[in-house]
C-alpha cells in the first residue's frame, strides 16, 4: 500500500521541489564554502599569493594563548548561557501558559527584546550599565544602593556574567515560544487524569509536562548551543572584546585575524568553530535518539 | 495553583518578569526624548523631558527613511523567496525517503551550524562577479539562501506531521502532486510559514554583517547600516543616539505586535513536531 | 482547481516579473537607484552605452562625510558627465583589504597602507604638479619609504600633545610639564587638591586612545633619536636592532613602567577600561579632568560640547618617558588621499582631485575640520590653539605617526594597553617582550618572503 502511495506521489515535478532551493543554496553557501576550506589550508593574507601549507594554521591555532583562552570565554559563555536560557524560557512559558487579562501582552513584553537588533542592544545595556554615567549607576546614586555602582564591565570576573545575563534577557523570549508551543501540544486529558490521581504540581511537571515537551526541549537546546558558541555582536557591542582580550569570543577573533591579513589563518579557526559546534549538538542528538528509541 | 497565595505569587513573578523585560527600553524612550546637556542623566531621574524634537533631527540627519525604504524591500523580497523555495525543498524532503532527499536534509542541518564568516571572501568575489553589489536582488537572494537551513528544517518537520492523506486526496481528485501541494497542503503550512516569516523576517531586517560588505552605497542603505552610522557621526550625543535607535527599532517592533498574535497562534498550533 | 492554480500562477507571476525586473542590468525601481553595472566600477568593459564616469571614492573619516558630499555635488555641477559615489566606511581599512581581494577597487581612497603600496595598488602622484603648493615637510611625510615615491597628496597637518585645563593648571600654579617628574608631580597636585577632578582621564573602552599612547609615547623615543625618516624606514622594515622593543630599560618597559605609575598613585580615572571618548570629550568640557592626551581632531567635538572651552583649554606636547629625552608631539599629515592604480578612470580621479585642492575649497576643509592646511597659498582660521601648536613645535621634537603593521594594529596594541592596565602582565619588562613579540608576529604576516 505505501509503495503504491508513493508512486503515485513520486514523479519527477515532485521530486524537483527540492531543487531551487539547493541550487541558490549552493551558489550562495556551498560553493564559498567549498573555497572558503580551500583558503584555509594556505597562508593567505589576502593580497599576496597564497602558498599552500596544509594543516599549519591549525597546529598554531593550538599553540596560540589568546586563541586559547577565547575557546574557554567562548565555551563558558555557551554553557552560562544555553541552561539558563531554557530555565528561564520554561519558567516563563509554565507562567504564561494559562490564561489570564493581559496574558498576550506580557508574552509579547517578553519576547520584544529579541525583535531589537544586536546592534542597538549593546548601546542600550550600555547606557544602562556604565559606571558613573550609567543609568544604573545614577539610581544607585541617587537612592544609596552602592551594589549598583559596580564597574559592572570593567573587571574580567564580573564581565562575561554581564555578558551572558544580557544574552539570556534579549533571548529568553524565543525559547519561551518553543516552550509554549510544546506546552499547549500536551493533551489535556493527561494532565486532567494526573491531576485526578492526585498528582501533585511538581510531580505532574517532572513526570509529565517535561518528558512530553521532548521536541521543544531539542530544539532549543540545539539552537542555544549553535547560538551562543557563535555569539558575536552582543560581546562587540558591550566589551568589544574587553578590557584587553578577556570576552573575546571566537567569532570575535576570528573577524580581527581576518581583518588583520591573517586570512587563511582565519577561515581555518572559523573552520574549527564549526567543529566545536558539532561536537555538543551531535552528542546531544545522538543521546536523544537513543531516547526515543528506548521510550 | 489556585489558591490565593498562589496566585498573588504569580501575579507577582509577572510584574517582574514584565518589568525587566521593559526596563532597557524604557531607559532608551527616556534618553531619546530628552534635551542635549553634558551628563547624560542628569536632572530628573524618572521622568523625561519629552523633547520629541530628537525625533525628527534624527529622522532627518540619518536618512533612516531611505534605509527603512530598502530595508522593507530586502527583507520582503528575501521573505517570499525563502517561504516558496523552502516549502517546497520541506515537502520534497519529508515526502521522499530516497537518500538525495534524506542527503539534502542532513546537508542543511549541519550547514546551520556553520559560522558565515569561512565564506566572506570567496563571496565577495561571486558578488562581483555577478554584478550584485550595491543591488537588491543579489542581496535578497543570498540572504534568503543563508535562512534556507533553519526554514528548511521548521518546514520539513512540520510537514511530515501531516499526513499524506491530504495530498492523497487531491491527487485522487486528479491533481498533479505537484499541484496538490501549493493547492491542499500550503494552506496547512500557515502556522510554520508564519514563524518563518517573523523569525527570519526580523534577523533579515536586523541584518548587519553581510549588507556592510555589499551595501556599500549610502542610497542602499539598510536600517542596521544607517544607525551605525549615525552612532559613529553623533556619538557624543546620547539622545539623538537614542532617538535614532528607537526610529530603528520602531518598524520590527510594530510588525512584530501586529502579527505577534498569528505567530503565537501559529506556534501553539503544533510548529513543533519533531 | 481553478483556486489552487490561479494561486500559484500569481505567485509564479510575482517571482518571474522579480526577476525580469532584477535582470534590468542591476538597476532597481526602488528607491536611492542602486547601481551595479555602469561603467566605471572596475567592471569588464560591458558597458559603453553611457559617455557618463562614475567615481568611487571610498573614505574612513566620518567627520568628512557630510562635507565632502557637499562639496561633490559642486563638483558634478562643475563637470557633468563625472559622477562621485562616496563610500563611508568605519573600518574602511578593513574593508579595503576585502575589496582589492576581489578586484572591486575604488578609484579614490583615503586607505593607503604599506601592503599595498608594495603592491602596487596606488597610482605614483609623486610628479603631480600640485606638490609645489604644499609644504615640502608634508610631501616628505607623504612618501613611501621603501621605493621613495609619493603615492598620497596629503591636505593637513595634524598635532597630538597633551590638551590641558588652562584654568585648572594657574589656580594650582602648575607649568607644563618637559620632565616625566614634572608630569608626574602636576597629576599629583591636581589629584590632591582638586579631589572632584580626574588628573589625567583615559579612555580606555576606545582602544585606540591607548594605541596612541604607545604611538606617541613609547615609539616617540625611538622616534626622536632615529629622526623622521630614519625612523620610518624602521619600523617599516622591522628594523628590530633599531626598534628594541624588548630592550631591557627600552622604551617598551618604561612606557609600560609609567602607565603602572599612574595607576597605582591614582593619578588617572577608575573606571578607565570601560570609559569611552565620548566619555573622555563630555568630562574634559565640563571641566572635570586636568589633562588627556589627543590630537587635534578632538577640537570641533569638545567646542560643540561647550564654546567657552576655547577660553581655556591648552595644548603642550608630550612629556618625555624615557630621562634623558627630549619631548614629543605629534605633526604629521591628515587627510590624505590616493588614486587606485587598478582604477578605469584616473584622468576623471585626478580632476576631482584637483577640484579639491583648489584653494578656497582647502580654506573651508581646513576651517571646518579645525586643523592646520598643507597649502602654502590657504591661509585658514583653524582654531583656537593655534598659538600653543606651534609653541609646542618650538618646545619638542616633531613625530609622525607609526606604519603599524596590519597583523598588529594601533587598535590590537591599545587592548595590550587594557591589559597591561587590568593586571596582566607581572612586570613592565613582560609587557615588552610580549608586545616585541605580537609586532613580529603581525608584521610577518603581511611581509612575507
Amino acid at each position: 500500500m505505501k509503495l503504491h502511495i508513493m508512486r503515485r506521489l513520486g514523479g519527477n515535478l515532485h521530486k524537483a521541489m527540492a531543487l531551487p532551493a539547493l541550487l541558490l543554496f549552493a551558489v550562495f553557501f556551498l560553493i564559498p564554502l567549498a573555497q572558503g576550506i580551500g583558503i584555509s589550508l594556505t597562508d593567505s593574507n589576502g593580497v599576496a599569493k597564497p602558498n599552500f601549507v596544509g594543516l599549519q594554521n591549525f597546529a598554531d591555532f593550538f599553540r596560540d594563548d589568546r586563541a586559547k583562552r577565547d575557546i574557554a570565554n567562548t565555551v563558558l559563555f555557551a554553557a552560562a548561557s544555553a541552561p539558563l536560557l531554557n530555565l528561564f524560557g520554561l519558567a516563563y512559558a509554565l507562567l504564561l501558559d494559562r490564561p489570564f487579562p493581559g496574558r498576550n501582552a506580557v508574552r509579547a513584553i517578553v519576547y520584544l527584546p529579541a525583535v531589537i537588533s544586536p546592534l542597538i542592544m549593546g548601546y542600550i545595556w550600555y547606557f544602562l550599565l556604565q559606571p558613573g554615567r550609567g543609568f544604573l549607576h545614577q539610581v544607585g546614586e541617587r537612592y544609596g544602593i552602592g551594589a549598583l555602582q559596580t564597574d559592572w564591565l570593567g573587571s574580567a570576573s564580573t564581565t562575561l556574567w554581564v555578558i551572558v545575563l544580557v544574552n539570556v534577557w534579549q533571548y529568553v523570549g524565543m525559547t519561551m515560544i518553543v516552550y509554549l508551543a510544546g506546552l499547549q501540544s500536551i493533551p489535556g486529558e493527561v494532565l486532567e487524569a494526573a491531576r485526578i490521581d492526585g498528582a501533585g504540581y511538581w510531580t505532574t511537571l517532572r513526570s509529565i509536562t517535561i518528558p512530553l515537551l521532548a521536541p521543544s526541549i531539542n530544539i532549543n537546546v540545539v539552537t542555544n548551543i549553535i547560538g551562543s558558541l557563535s555569539v558575536f555582536d552582543i560581546i562587540v557591542a558591550l566589551t568589544d572584546g574587553g578590557p584587553g582580550y578577556s570576552t573575546e569570543s571566537l567569532s570575535l577573533y576570528i573577524m580581527r585575524m581576518l581583518y588583520g591579513s591573517f586570512t587563511g589563518y582565519s577561515t581555518a579557526v572559523a573552520i574549527l568553530l564549526f567543529l566545536i559546534i558539532l561536537v555538543p549538538v551531535s552528542v546531544y542528538l545522538m543521546l536523544m535518539r537513543r531516547r526515543q528509541i528506548e521510550a | 495553583m489556585r489558591t490565593p497565595i498562589a496566585s498573588v505569587s504569580k501575579g507577582i513573578a509577572v510584574m517582574v518578569v514584565s518589568l525587566v523585560s521593559l526596563l532597557p527600553f524604557y531607559s532608551l524612550f527616556y534618553l531619546s526624548v530628552r534635551s542635549p546637556s553634558a551628563r547624560s542623566f542628569e536632572g530628573q531621574l524618572l521622568v523625561p523631558d519629552f523633547r520629541f524634537a530628537n525625533f525628527v533631527e534624527a529622522w532627518n540627519v540619518s536618512r533612516i527613511g531611505q534605509a527603512i525604504g530598502n530595508s522593507l524591500v530586502i527583507t520582503a523580497g528575501a521573505v517570499l523567496v525563502l517561504i516558496l523555495f523552502a516549502s517546497a525543498a520541506g515537502f520534497a524532503i519529508a515526502r521522499n525517503r530516497d537518500w538525495f532527499h534524506r542527503l539534502a536534509f542532513r546537508l542543511f542541518l549541519v550547514c546551520m551550524m556553520i559560522p558565515a564568516i569561512i565564506i566572506t571572501v570567496p563571496l565577495y568575489t561571486l558578488m562581483k562577479s555577478i554584478n550584485g553589489i550595491n543591488t537588491h536582488w543579489a542581496m535578497i537572494l543570498l540572504l534568503a539562501a543563508h535562512a534556507l537551513p533553519f526554514s528548511v528544517f521548521l518546514y520539513t518537520n512540520f510537514i511530515r506531521a501531516i499526513p499524506r492523506e491530504m495530498e492523497e486526496a487531491a491527487v485522487i481528485d486528479g491533481c498533479t502532486p505537484f499541484a496538490a501541494f501549493w493547492r491542499v497542503t500550503f494552506h496547512l503550512l500557515k502556522p510554520v510559514t508564519a514563524s518563518v516569516i517573523i523569525l527570519n523576517g526580523l534577523s533579515i531586517w536586523n541584518n548587519y554583517a553581510q549588507s556592510v560588505f555589499f551595501l556599500q552605497d549610502q542610497s542602499m542603505r539598510t536600517v542596521p547600516l544607517a544607525v551605525s552610522m549615525f552612532f559613529q557621526k553623533y556619538g557624543a550625543q546620547w539622545n539623538l543616539m537614542a532617538a535614532a535607535a528607537v526610529i530603528g527599532l520602531a518598524p520590527a517592533v510594530a510588525a512584530f505586535l501586529l502579527f505577534q498574535r498569528y505567530f503565537m497562534k501559529g506556534i501553539a498550533a503544533g510548529a513543533v513536531k519533531g | 482547481m481553478a483556486r489552487g492554480k490561479k494561486w500559484f500562477a500569481l505567485a509564479l507571476s510575482a517571482v518571474v516579473i522579480a526577476t525580469l525586473a532584477a535582470c534590468g542590468g542591476g538597476n532597481n525601481a526602488s528607491s536611492g537607484g542602486g547601481q551595479g553595472t555602469q561603467p566605471g566600477t572596475g567592471a569588464s568593459g560591458t558597458s559603453g552605452k553611457k559617455e557618463e564616469v562614475k567615481l568611487k571614492f571610498l573614505t574612513g573619516k566620518v567627520e568628512t562625510v557630510d562635507w565632502m558630499n557637499d562639496l561633490i555635488k559642486k563638483f558634478e555641477a562643475a563637470n557633468p558627465g563625472i559622477k562621485v559615489e562616496q563610500e563611508y566606511q568605519k573600518d574602511a581599512s578593513n574593508v579595503i583589504k576585502v575589496k582589492f581581494a576581489s578586484g572591486d577597487v575604488p578609484d579614490i581612497t583615503t586607505v593607503v597602507t604599506q601592503d599595498f603600496i608594495d603592491q602596487g595598488k596606488y597610482v605614483d602622484l609623486t610628479n603631480d604638479p600640485v606638490w609645489s603648493r604644499i609644504e615640502p615637510s608634508i610631501k616628505e611625510l607623504s612618501t613611501d619609504i621603501k621605493t621613495g615615491k609619493t603615492y598620497k597628496i596629503a591636505t593637513n597637518m595634524t598635532m597630538a600633545g597633551i590638551f590641558y585645563n588652562k584654568k585648572l593648571f594657574n589656580e594650582l600654579g602648575l607649568k607644563e610639564a618637559t620632565t616625566w617628574d614634572e608630569f608626574h608631580a602636576n597629576l599629583m597636585a591636581i589629584k590632591e587638591k582638586k579631589p572632584g577632578v580626574v588628573p589625567m582621564f583615559l579612555a580606555g573602552k576606545d582602544s585606540w586612545t591607548l594605541g596612541h599612547l604607545i604611538e606617541f609615547m613609547a615609539h616617540g623615543v625611538i622616534k626622536q633619536q632615529l629622526g623622521i625618516k630614519d625612523a620610518r624606514a624602521a619600523f617599516i622594515n622591522n628594523d628590530t636592532a633599531k626598534l628594541a622593543f624588548d630592550a631591557p630599560g627600552g622604551s617598551m618597559e618604561t612606557f609600560a613602567k609609567r602607565m603602572l605609575q599612574l595607576e597605582d598613585d591614582g593619578l588617572v580615572n577608575k573606571d578607565l577600561l570601560t570609559a569611552t571618548y565620548d566619555n573622555q570629550k563630555q568630562e574634559f568640557a565640563a571641566g572635570r579632568v586636568g589633562v588627556i592626551s589627543q590630537g587635534m581632531w578632538v577640537l570641533a567635538d569638545l567646542l560643540k560640547l561647550d564654546p567657552a572651552v576655547k577660553d581655556w583649554i591648552g595644548f603642550s606636547p608630550f612629556p618625555p618617558i624615557v630621562d634623558g629625552t627630549k619631548p614629543v608631539v605629534l605633526s604629521a599629515e591628515d587627510s590624505a588621499y590616493a588614486i587606485t592604480a587598478d582604477s578605469k578612470h584616473p584622468e576623471e580621479a585626478k580632476k576631482f582631485l584637483q577640484f579639491l585642492f583648489q584653494a578656497d575649497n582647502q580654506k573651508a576643509y581646513s576651517e571646518f575640520l579645525k586643523t592646520p592646511s598643507a597649502f602654502k597659498d590657504v591661509s585658514a582660521d583653524w582654531g583656537v590653539l593655534k598659538e600653543d601648536a606651534s609653541k609646542a613645535l618650538g618646545k619638542a621634537v616633531p613625530i609622525a605617526f607609526t606604519d603599524t603593521p596590519s597583523g598588529f594594529s594601533g587598535d590590537d596594541a591599545g587592548r595590550m594597553v587594557q591589559e597591561l592596565f587590568a593586571g596582566k602582565y607581572k612586570a613592565p619588562a613582560d609587557f615588552a617582550k610580549a608586545y616585541a613579540e605580537t609586532w613580529t608576529k603581525g608584521w610577518s604576516a603581511a611581509n612575507k618572503k
